[in-house]
């Protein structure tokens, strides 16, 4: 079995111009390309989710690491066939109309991605309707939500019972999140769940569809 | 001791060359990066193509021409004068003259009675009213919560309502739309008597963030902008790029470009109506790189606040900003050091009208009344560095110092009697100096629940600003929901 703390500590460490000559030399050296991916690149991604947690390492930083990852990733895709994607969660992120605050959803939208999520990613000032087309588009089985502004809350709100509406409730989890949201009003809309800042997004994104 | 309205201006970060470097790298941004915008704007970007800038409409972009700028940026005024209801609370801002005040939109607070953190409501909003009213440091009131307990389509008008009911110093605040704008100037022009007399002395002005950082107009906020430009009263061009992740990590990155930013402001303002009064809004501020969360508290938010009055003292329109911030979440003591430390230096930097200065935590999304009281003993401090140490003959004492002689003491001197109330900052109360026994004998009180007193007696006064007549008749035009 091949050792991958190479490929690790090149991703923790920034170290991107490597990357790519050893995920090949892996690969020569007979590793299965989805043991790089998940014994390589995620569980560097882990160790980069935890330093971040504990303020070790800043959030640019996590992004450099995380875009390293897709590079990485996109080396590896064309060999993995269908084990690395059938089962990734697809989401459909945006913040609703009115409101123009993107810094945060765009963070919660990068470290899924970087947790291996499909991440469609609408913009800002975004209508219930859009939302609802955008989620029967992409066959989005995570649809998340970001508001700023108390005066944005209750869009939320319209949002959510769109999708009831539309009747893809079933087939969708709603994420809720943004400054003034909190678990109690992502229940008392009929969220599916609340998350404080990106990186617990990213995870409850994940065992959401697990 | 009135401390409101000394001249800043002894801490310039920016050498003189490097203000003009920076003036000029705004500007060079203007003309080959230009500004952008979007659906809604198409008037706004014909008015600046017709006085000459470029505009790539495909693209929504904007270039605007060195000479436009100039031209414009001259016709802004030098002095805008903001009035509080009584004249005694005017804010003439101008040079580097200094005001401190709250600012905008938390919305939680701190429960006064069981100190835990809450959402604010419309009755917050009035309690703080009064404590800025009553507590002489903090020079104008932004509305420093939002009243999460009313429908938001009342907000408007019932934000300025509970303010200028509560309190008699100058009142600003942002609005949701241009209908809302309307609505709030109508209620002011009857507090006022009639809009003449309100533009005559405008007790209201208006906050718009009409950019998002990086270089972008947003199309609700510039359009209340110019409305408010065109009905003559006076607006702040807000604009709050966070170094690292809306502006460059660098200091002199993000004044650079939040100086463009305010440029194409303040021409958009004076192409839409020559010579209106408006505030220069640069508020540079820092992204805390470890969450991306807003780091309100940094000591280089003090450092660059000062530094971009420096940039709209260069184009001799006075300026609106930031300081005394925290990113704690409740008074303690990284408050304390965070806030004195940005209101110090904003403060000596001389900006004209420094909004957040006084009742926040958690980086503008709590305020506390123990804080309102605490604030206030900060700005008062700040400001006090401003009047310097004064070296005249009467300051100089040297009769007293021979009448005294060697060995004397000066405590009942006469030169001491007519200074004691003068020459040294006097303390809200909130500052302690006490004997330790007698500390004890108090009740061991620290910092923040001798604040929480001092808020609470100055809460049982009550008063109302606005005459029993014209409430009525406001209630009868509005949907006013603070009880009579
Ligand atoms: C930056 C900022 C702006 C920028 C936005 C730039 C941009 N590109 O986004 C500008 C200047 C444009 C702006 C404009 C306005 N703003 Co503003 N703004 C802020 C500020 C300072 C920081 C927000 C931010 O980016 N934080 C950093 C990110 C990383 O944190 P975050 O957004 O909270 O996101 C994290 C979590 O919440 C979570 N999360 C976020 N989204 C989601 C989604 C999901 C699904 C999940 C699970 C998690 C999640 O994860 C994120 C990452 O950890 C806040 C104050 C504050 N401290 O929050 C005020 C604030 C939100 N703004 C406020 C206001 C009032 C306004 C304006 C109305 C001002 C005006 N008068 O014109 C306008 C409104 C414009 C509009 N229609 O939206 C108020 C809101 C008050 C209220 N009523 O609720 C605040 C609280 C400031 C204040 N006290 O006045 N603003």
């Amino acid at each position: 079995m091949t050792d991958f703390s190479e490929i690790r500590e090149c991703l923790v460490g920034l170290d991107d111009s490597r990357l790519p000559g050893l995920i090949s030399r892996a690969l020569d050296a007979g590793a299965a390309p989805a043991d790089i991916l998940n014994q390589g690149l995620i569980a560097a991604m882990d160790i980069v989710g935890e330093r971040m947690e504990n303020g070790e390492m800043f959030i640019p930083e996590v992004l450099m690491a995380a875009q390293s990852m897709s590079t990485g990733v996109d080396i590896l895709k064309p060999l993995l066939g269908d084990e690395g994607g059938s089962d990734r969660g697809r989401v459909v992120i945006g913040t609703v109309q009115g409101d123009l605050h993107d810094i945060g959803k765009n963070l919660v939208a990068m470290m899924m991605e970087s947790a291996g999520l499909a991440v469609h990613n609408l913009g800002v000032d975004i209508t219930p309707e859009a939302f609802v087309a955008a989620v029967k588009e992409q066959d989005a089985n995570i649809l998340c939500l970001s508001a700023l502004l108390t005066t944005t809350m209750p869009m939320m709100k319209q949002t959510v019972d769109a999708i009831v509406e539309s009747g893809l409730r079933d087939k969708v989890k709603i994420m809720v999140g943004g400054a003034p949201v909190t678990q109690g009003f992502a229940e008392e809309i009929g969220a599916d769940a609340f998350a404080p800042d990106a990186g617990s997004a990213a995870k409850q994104a994940k065992s959401l569809i697990s | 001791m009135n401390l409101m309205g000394l001249q800043g201006g002894q801490y310039q970060p920016l050498t003189q060359d490097q203000v003009k470097t920076i003036h000029g790298a705004a500007l060079q941004i203007l003309e080959t990066t230009g500004i952008t915008y979007e659906t809604g704007l198409e008037a706004t970007a014909n008015m600046l193509e017709a006085a000459g800038a470029r505009v790539n409409r495909d693209e929504k972009r904007i270039c605007i021409p060195r000479d436009l700028i100039e031209a414009s940026v001259a016709k802004a005024p030098e002095q805008v004068v903001l009035c509080g209801r009584d004249p005694k609370n005017d804010l003439n801002l101008t040079e580097n003259r200094v005001h401190m005040g709250t600012g905008g939109g938390t919305i939680k607070i701190l429960d006064p009675d069981t100190g835990e953190v809450r959402a604010t409501t419309l009755q917050d909003l009035h309690d703080v009213s009064r404590l800025v009213d009553q507590l002489d440091n903090i020079h104008f009131l932004v509305r420093p919560c939002i009243p999460t307990d009313i429908d938001e389509k009342d907000y408007d008008i019932n934000m300025f309502y509970t303010c200028l009911r509560g309190s008699g110093k100058h009142v600003m605040s942002g609005v949701n739309d241009e209908a809302g704008l309307h609505k709030v100037i109508e209620m002011a022009s009857m507090i006022a008597g009639s809009k003449e007399k309100l533009q005559e002395r405008p007790f209201i002005s208006v906050i718009t963030s009409f950019a998002i950082s990086p270089l972008k107009l947003c199309t609700q906020s510039t359009l209340i902008m110019q409305e408010a430009i065109r009905n003559r009263i006076p607006v702040a061009l807000s604009s709050a790029p966070m170094a690292g992740s809306t502006s460059p990590l660098t200091m002199a990155g993000t004044l650079a470009q939040l100086h463009a930013e305010e440029l194409a402001g303040v021409t958009i303002c004076q192409l839409t109506n020559p010579g209106a009064p408006l505030l220069y809004g640069g508020i540079p501020g820092m992204a805390n790189l470890a969450t991306m969360g807003y780091c309100g508290g940094a000591v280089e938010c003090g450092m660059m606040n000062a530094a971009i009055h420096q940039l709209s003292e260069y184009i001799k329109v006075p300026n609106y900003n930031s300081s005394c911030l925290s990113d704690a979440k409740l008074p303690d003591a990284q408050a304390g050091y965070e806030k004195a430390f940005t209101a110090v230096l904003n403060a000596m930097g001389g900006s004209n009208y420094i909004h957040h200065a006084a009742g926040m935590l958690e980086s503008m999304l709590a305020v506390a009344h123990e804080q309102f009281v605490i604030d206030d003993e900060i700005i008062g401090n700040a400001c006090k560095v401003l009047k310097g140490i004064e070296v005249d003959e009467e300051h100089l004492a040297l009769e007293v110092i021979d009448s005294v002689g060697p060995g004397g003491n000066f405590m009942t001197a006469p030169h001491t009697m007519s200074h004691i109330r003068s020459e040294y900052y006097n303390s809200n109360g909130v500052t302690d100096r006490k004997s330790r026994d007698r500390w004890e004998a108090e009740g061991s009180l620290d910092a923040r629940q001798r604040a929480l007193n001092i808020a609470k007696k100055l809460l049982a006064n009550q008063k109302s600003y606005i005459t029993e007549e014209v409430d009525q008749a406001i209630r009868d035009r509005f949907n006013i929901i603070l009880p009579a």
